[in-house]
């Protein structure tokens, strides 16, 4: 697996395609987060704008190898783990850019509650910062491997599935990134800013299975 | 048979594969035996499913019905091979033997290597999006060739090649069943490896016929003849016999071996690296066609 993480990964970097969705995040959260805002908040608004990133990092991994170089890799290691190599890429560069920006966001804003009646101190924002992002990470990696190839072969249907799946994630009732974000957005009223074990739990045990579902289809589609 | 040999052999049992759950059935019944150190080719006609059970064979896809055993390692040439790969020949090699198992260092060596014997050696450092469709094609060779796979996927893989690397990939073939492991191949030349392969499966109509197996190799390509000496009671190498289209005892000792041209490197290596080697008394290309195949022991 670590001789396909490396391939995969070199693959993403010298691709390049990784440089939208990272640009068009950055912007996002340059414009919605400004420094001296109470950091909960922030880390809140980081973790969400977080999630479709990831979703589409997937849809660049799974995408990125033309069907000929993905058999020849297929075949050494079995189409599954090569599918599993394409999303555990994916959701490493989502976990690796979403700590900097949670780190980022941390240092810029302001250590205390909505109204600047509670201190906040870096470190206890980061312990519910960076579980809260790695939960948006997760559920998006999720969104991203049920809504591409091989589950959702055509663009035209896998793009705004993928959207419309990142949305719903994110807003829905029950959804444990909604969990984590509300989460950090309730604790900096209050101060007190929770850790979100238990959508974590949940984020990664659904996104294992929706992995898991897509690499078993994976061999069995037409490719 | 032990039980690392039987997960060497690929077998279909009762495969089918059709694309859809209402879709038609491109391949249905198919019932194969790929044993360790064959050849086998697979015929039919544009369309009949070739490529279908080639991806089968090397487990790219899983069959819609039926079962498929056994796990050798596989290396695969697809029909058509991308150059849209943000790497250097080299570099892509690299990570794909490194994915075959090899080390990184070694995975690099064995790039440069198979880069030089294709002629590909100058284009090592060239990135992929810049070689031309014969050179990534030589690539796409090279990638299966790596590993020393125990099982190898050619789908039409010497399209595209230039003659002194087909001629190469033809040898590489002849040395990957000569160490034991398998090939299965499609081409549309009929000459290609004529007379080498052991067996020749026909795909039409959506099943797989078996037109030639066990029956000792066909031969209407190219031979040389090999003369080799050792003791009076040796018995040549396996290996050497198995490649061989006719073999005849001279003298005591003696052997007169008529053997595909592509095989004839595989075979001499096999003679020289014997215990106790054999002496190659002389190599010459086959005047006539060789006695009665059948006299293959």
């Amino acid at each position: 697996m670590t001789a396909l993480l490396r391939y995969q990964a070199d693959l993403l970097l010298r691709s390049q395609r990784w440089l939208p969705p990272v640009i068009l995040y950055a912007a996002f959260l340059a414009v919605g987060v400004q420094s001296g805002q109470p950091v909960l908040d922030s880390l809140g608004y980081t973790a969400a704008a977080l999630l479709p990133v990831a979703a589409w990092l997937v849809r660049i991994c799974v995408t990125g190898e033309p069907p000929a170089a993905r058999a020849c890799v297929a075949a050494a290691r079995g189409p599954a783990r090569a599918h599993l190599a394409c999303l555990l890429t994916a959701l490493l560069a989502a976990v690796l850019l979403g700590v900097a920006a949670v780190v980022v966001v941390t240092l810029v804003s302001d250590p205390a509650s909505t109204g600047h009646r509670v201190r906040v101190p870096p470190a206890r924002a980061l312990a519910a910062g960076l579980p809260a992002a790695l939960v948006c990470a997760l559920l998006g990696t999720a969104v991203g491997a049920l809504t591409g190839p091989p589950v959702l072969r055509s663009t035209g249907r896998a793009v705004p599935a993928m959207l419309l799946g990142a949305l719903l994630a994110v807003v829905a009732s029950g959804s444990p990134a909604r969990a984590a974000v509300s989460g950090l957005v309730g604790g900096s009223h209050s101060g007190r800013a929770p850790v979100p074990l238990l959508p974590l739990a949940g984020a990664a045990l659904l996104t294992a299975a929706a992995c898991a579902a897509a690499a078993w289809l994976t061999g069995r589609r037409s490719p | 048979m032990t039980s690392m040999h039987q997960d060497r052999e690929l077998c279909l049992t009762g495969v089918g594969r059709r694309y859809g759950v209402r879709g038609p059935w491109v391949l249905r019944g198919v019932d194969l035996v790929v044993a360790p150190g064959t050849l086998v080719r697979i015929t039919g006609a544009n369309g009949s499913g070739k490529s279908t059970l080639l991806r089968l064979l090397a487990r790219l896809d899983v069959p819609s019905e039926g079962r498929v055993t056994g796990r050798p390692r596989t290396a695969y040439v697809p029909e058509r091979f991308p150059s849209a790969l943000p790497f250097t020949a080299v570099g892509y090699l690299t990570h794909l033997g490194t994915l075959h198992g090899l080390g990184r260092k070694a995975a690099a060596r064995a790039a440069h290597t198979w880069l030089e014997r294709f002629g590909a050696g100058p284009y090592a450092g060239t990135p992929m999006a810049r070689l031309s469709k014969g050179g990534s094609q030589k690539v796409a060779v090279a990638q299966a060739l790596l590993g020393d796979p125990e099982l190898l996927v050619l789908d039409e893989a010497w399209t595209g090649l230039d003659g002194p690397a087909r001629a190469e990939l033809d040898r590489a073939v002849a040395e990957r069943t000569a160490a034991g492991g398998a090939v299965v191949f499609v081409d549309h030349d009929p000459r290609r490896l004529a007379g080498a392969a052991d067996a020749v499966h026909t795909v039409a109509d959506g099943a797989l016929r078996h037109r030639t197996e066990g029956a000792g190799p066909v031969v209407d390509g190219p031979v040389v003849i090999v003369v080799v000496q050792g003791p009076p009671d040796g018995r040549l190498p396996p290996e050497a016999v198995r490649a061989a289209v006719a073999v005849a005892e001279t003298a005591p000792g003696g052997h007169r071996l008529t053997v595909p041209s592509s095989h004839s490197d595989a075979v001499l290596r096999a003679l020289l690296t014997a215990r106790p080697p054999w002496h190659v008394v002389r190599v010459e290309p086959a005047g006539a066609l060789p006695p009665d195949p059948g006299s293959r022991p």
